[in-house]
């Protein structure tokens, strides 16, 4: 499907982009290894007895790694956030994960606070 | 498409879904697509609440030795979680480990699936889309698995605020997954049909957006659920 | 220029499929006429038409229930209703008028409207439309066949948890409340990613984001707020339905759960949805006011980003419903300041209104007497919100009747008679003639006298302690003057209310009886460019793409400077007015796969109250229906689409009208 005949409206590289500006195959399989890892060094973490910060700090980092590589290459998203040119639209999704986070971490705030005040 | 006059194309350039005149210059599916898929985020992030919370409630019953909780499981089952201040003793780390790292790969099979597809290249479209579905499966078969061996060992959807919450969130990512697993094999019944070429790597695209987002939930719920018990 | 929908998963692009018909049944319609083409349409404006029927159908039964509550409080010691009906009542005039009528009708503008004011074709998922609307009307169908089967929901219409539990409400009101909305919010949910779509990718040629017209904007706030809430009240409701229906423990007390889950699900998505209600209507007002002024909307950026603020800052404020659940001080105070926040962007609203009708040239015509009566209204209840805001004084509002007189100046006073403008103002775009001025002055007053009568006195009683839900009170309270005149004006609002229809009945009479007058595309000298188009709006609403250069674009093409600087009437409406001609125009052909999908729904509702055995036929319909849906040729591509066969053409264009 060519685009080129569509006169002035079609501001647009979308097509393209596909070709040009996704990772290639061998960057897929090093960003697997890389979540292969992380999730064994997670595994490992979970198992050497630590308790408090020491358990849930590092696992939720390496959670958020994860997160961030999967939506991020696997997605796409990193790239198209990167391409300014009209692929702003992944904002709607990227803005509806940091929307949620908000909001399910401000229920836990007022959780919190509620025990911490009323026992 | 060659061979046809301006007007016509004008008429049917938008057959990658892309509307009349689309301002942003991409597809409505895919624009579609991130938003459903944003509004997936607010669900599941309600859900894995909800988990948190009754988990944590359960937890604090437990300890203070609430006899309506604490009856409705086997005493031992309850003593170890008191010993332990949590749920962890209910899970088998191991296993679900192996069930995430499944549904990881099943997501790098889905991106060469793409990449197969945007090449034209059928034959590793559908060896991994196929390769997809597989893993997808594994996946469901251990979730199967996790939930008889719980029910075995006296957690259940109905007993406690635990086992609903557990089960309601696993379940509904289960249910996201036996989805996705439907939409890879119709896409591998059209291929094998010869209908889906390489002008059609959008769909494979966003089924494969789809199948990453369910990944990424996992990605989630395993720390969350599992690792932070 | 066809609008071809997004290819379906199942037909690769652009391959005419050799089974036009896949599964055998439910062929596309072609040349639909009567009620078979009002099933199959995918036709936006008819799809924003049957919003606005089923909303009106369930306006009359909120209002009659809403007469009912007023008929039990009239007196006091009133025996008209028991406590049981007046529990449902209560709960069902909510429940119906917030989902079942203020949200539709926000849908019929936006279905209607917001394609012809970004210039284009339809949406941008026809079919996708056309299943939103079956699936709420299915949804709310459902909710009200509770009166019937059992009785209706009676936990109010947030139903807290664990007044919803089986325990309290054994009865299976409840379950029809919670399967209704839950049917109901698919459809909101795929009308917010079809509208949001639309407007951010197929605007007209030059329509950047600051010119589009305020309703557009509004609408896409409204449809992004949308789809972050409804999920979360998904959420609740599946909850809740496990609870009553499978017997799990979310809301179990015994087992130690906490009530304040369902509080803090509900309002999350609560309170986004109030803003969702009233942004539509806020930009309905936004286009009358300007219009009727004769002058350009007052600093169209700030209205712009105040609706974006309202939206965020609508995430932020949720709890302050909760004040008096035992949030703790710290939560409390942060949500009393943020809550505080939220009314500096109304405000900048309402004074963004004034600032547009200060030394304009006003027509005080029926619109704009209920544009004027949103900007007036609205204000008062937004000063009583502001006071509910500041958590000591709330925790003396609360569930009193000062919180029904708020929302109802917010809701009624304000989305309502915005509503009610923008009928006024588009009626002769959507049906070809304009509604009776003489008698809509009568609608306008008579609903600002019953209105203020009805909902005014109930701030004093709200003040004397008179708390909302109950179901009577004593003589000796001293509330029964004040009920009286809130039972009086009522009735008056009803019948004010009914003008509406009454109105529409007979303007279509005497148009017919006169043979039809064209109302021309321009009656009111509008301003956006679905005036530059024919009225009734044609089936292909512009015959070419519109270029817009400009904010107001059709406006700016009406009018110039000459050389003394003055603004002279450069050409009419109707001069400047596409023709409509809809040759060559490619329009997406009508599908009964919407409906049948959508009647599954309620099928496997049903199915999960009463006998899990009819989930079997609804699950199979429901997977025909996807089947079916995916399978259909996304458009008929085999019709010839070239010049020369216009008259084919012509007679699908045909078969919309």
């Amino acid at each position: 499907m060519s685009d080129t005949a569509i006169s002035e409206n079609a501001h647009d590289t979308a097509h393209d982009h596909d070709a040009h500006d996704h990772p290639q195959e061998k960057q897929y399989w090093v960003i697997f290894a890389i979540l292969a890892v992380l999730t064994a060094v997670e595994v490992a973490w979970s198992y050497l007895g630590l308790t408090g910060p020491a358990l849930v700090l590092p696992l939720i980092v390496m959670m958020l790694a994860k997160f961030f590589l999967v939506a991020g290459v696997f997605m796409h998203l990193y790239f198209d956030l990167k391409m300014l040119n009209g692929k702003y639209f992944t904002w709607a999704f990227a803005g509806a994960v940091v929307l949620a986070v908000i909001v399910y971490l401000v229920v836990f705030a007022t959780f919190h606070f509620r025990f911490a005040y009323f026992g | 498409m060659t061979d046809v006059t301006v007007d016509q194309v004008v008429d049917h350039h938008d057959d990658h879904g892309g509307g009349h005149a689309s301002s942003l210059g991409l597809s409505n599916m895919k624009l579609a697509f991130w938003l459903f898929l944003g509004s997936e985020c607010l669900l599941f992030g309600a859900l894995i609440s909800s988990y948190l919370l009754s988990k944590t409630r359960f937890i604090t019953e437990i300890i203070a030795g609430n006899p309506n909780v604490v009856s409705t499981m086997p005493a031992e089952l309850i003593q170890e979680f008191q010993e332990k201040g949590s749920v962890e003793p209910m899970f088998d780390i191991p296993f679900t480990s192996l069930s995430s790292f499944v549904l990881l790969m099943s997501s790098l099979s889905m991106v060469l699936a793409h990449s197969a597809i945007v090449k034209g290249d059928q034959r590793n479209t559908r060896l991994w889309l196929g390769t997809t579905a597989m893993l997808g499966s594994i996946f469901i078969g251990g979730q199967i698995y996790e939930f008889t061996a719980f029910y075995r060992e006296g957690l259940t959807f109905t007993n406690n605020l635990f086992g609903s919450a557990f089960f309601t969130l696993t379940g509904f990512h289960g249910i996201h997954v036996t989805g996705g697993i439907i939409m890879l094999l119709s896409l591998l019944f059209l291929s094998f049909q010869g209908k889906l070429n390489s002008s059609r790597a959008e769909t494979v695209e966003l089924v494969g957006l789809y199948w990453h987002f369910v990944d990424v939930v996992w990605v989630l719920i395993f720390t969350i659920v599992y690792l932070i018990p | 220029m066809a609008i071809i929908e997004g290819e379906p998963l199942a037909l690769p692009s652009g391959t005419p499929d050799d089974r036009p018909n896949p599964l055998g049944v439910f062929a596309r319609p072609h040349n639909a006429t009567g009620f078979k083409d009002w099933l199959t349409t995918v036709d936006h404006k008819k799809i924003g038409i049957m919003y606005g029927a089923a909303a009106m159908f369930f306006l009359i039964l909120g209002g009659v229930s809403a007469l009912l509550i007023r008929i039990q409080l009239a007196t006091p010691n009133n025996t008209f209703l028991s406590a049981d009906a007046y529990n449902q009542v209560f709960t069902m005039h909510g429940t119906i008028m917030v989902f079942l009528v203020v949200m539709p009708i926000g849908a019929a503008f936006a279905n209607f409207l917001m394609p012809l004011q970004v210039g284009a074709r339809d949406v941008a998922f026809p079919r996708i439309n056309a299943f939103s609307f079956w699936v709420f009307l299915f949804g709310g169908l459902m909710l009200n066949t509770s009166w019937f089967l059992g009785g209706g929901a009676d936990g109010g219409w947030f139903n807290y948890a664990p007044n919803n539990g089986i325990a309290y409400s054994p009865s299976s009101g409840i379950d029809f409340w919670n399967i209704g909305l839950l049917i109901a919010g698919i459809g909101s949910l795929t009308g917010a990613i079809n509208l949001i779509t639309t407007v951010l990718n197929m605007r007209a040629p030059g329509m950047s984001f600051m010119k589009m017209p305020v309703f557009v904007w509004m609408t896409l706030v409204t449809q992004f707020l949308l789809l972050f809430a409804i999920p979360v009240l998904t959420v609740a409701q599946v909850l809740l339905m496990l609870d009553r229906q499978f017997d799990s423990n979310f809301f179990n007390v015994e087992q130690g759960a906490d009530p304040l889950l369902w509080q803090h699900l509900f309002w999350i998505f609560g309170h986004p949805e109030v803003y969702l209600m009233i942004l539509p209507a806020f930009g309905i007002v936004s286009e009358i006011i300007p219009t009727f002024s004769r002058k350009p909307i007052f600093g169209y950026p700030f209205m712009v980003f105040s609706g974006v603020a309202i939206g965020f800052m609508g995430w932020g404020v949720w709890a302050h419903h909760m004040f008096v659940s035992g949030l703790g001080p710290l939560s409390v105070s942060a949500f009393s300041v943020a809550t505080m926040f939220i009314a500096v962007p109304t405000g900048v609203k309402i004074l963004n209104w004034l600032a547009t009708m200060w030394g304009g040239k006003l027509t005080l015509n029926t619109a704009m007497l209920f544009s004027i009566g949103l900007v007036t209204q609205f204000t008062i209840g937004g000063l009583s919100g502001v006071s509910h805001a500041i958590a000591p004084s709330d925790t003396q509002q609360t569930d009193t009747y000062y919180i029904v007189a708020h929302f109802h100046y917010v809701l009624f006073g304000g989305a309502l008679f915005g509503f009610v403008a923008g009928m006024y103002f588009w009626w002769p775009k959507a049906f070809g003639y304009k509604l009776g001025e003489k008698l809509g002055k009568w609608n306008f007053w008579g609903m600002v006298i019953g209105f203020n009568l009805t909902f005014g006195p109930m701030h004093i009683l709200g003040l004397q302690g008179m708390p909302r839900r109950m179901q009577t009170y004593d003589d000796a309270m001293g509330l029964n003057l004040w009920n009286f005149v809130a039972s009086v004006g009522s009735f008056i609002l009803g019948v004010a209310t009914l003008l509406v229809l009454v109105n529409a009945y007979l303007s279509s009479r005497k148009w017919k009886a006169a043979g039809r007058p064209d109302v021309g595309p321009d009656p009111w000298d509008g301003r956006t460019i679905e005036w530059s188009i024919q009225s009734p709006a044609p089936n292909h609403n512009f015959d070419v793409d519109p270029v817009v250069t400009s904010l107001d674009d059709f406006w700016h093409r009406k009018y110039a400077e000459d050389e003394s600087g003055k603004i002279r009437r450069v050409a009419t409406g109707a001069q400047l007015a596409q023709p409509g001609n809809g040759e060559g125009v490619h329009l997406p052909a009508s599908s009964y796969w919407p409906i049948v999908l959508a009647a599954s729904f309620p099928i496997i509702g049903y199915g999960i109250m009463f006998t899990l055995w009819l989930t079997i036929p609804g699950g199979l319909l429901l997977v025909l229906g996807l089947y079916g849906w995916s399978l259909e040729p996304a458009d008929d591509l085999d019709l010839p689409h070239d010049h020369d066969d216009h008259a084919d053409l012509a007679g699908v264009g045909a078969s919309h009208d």
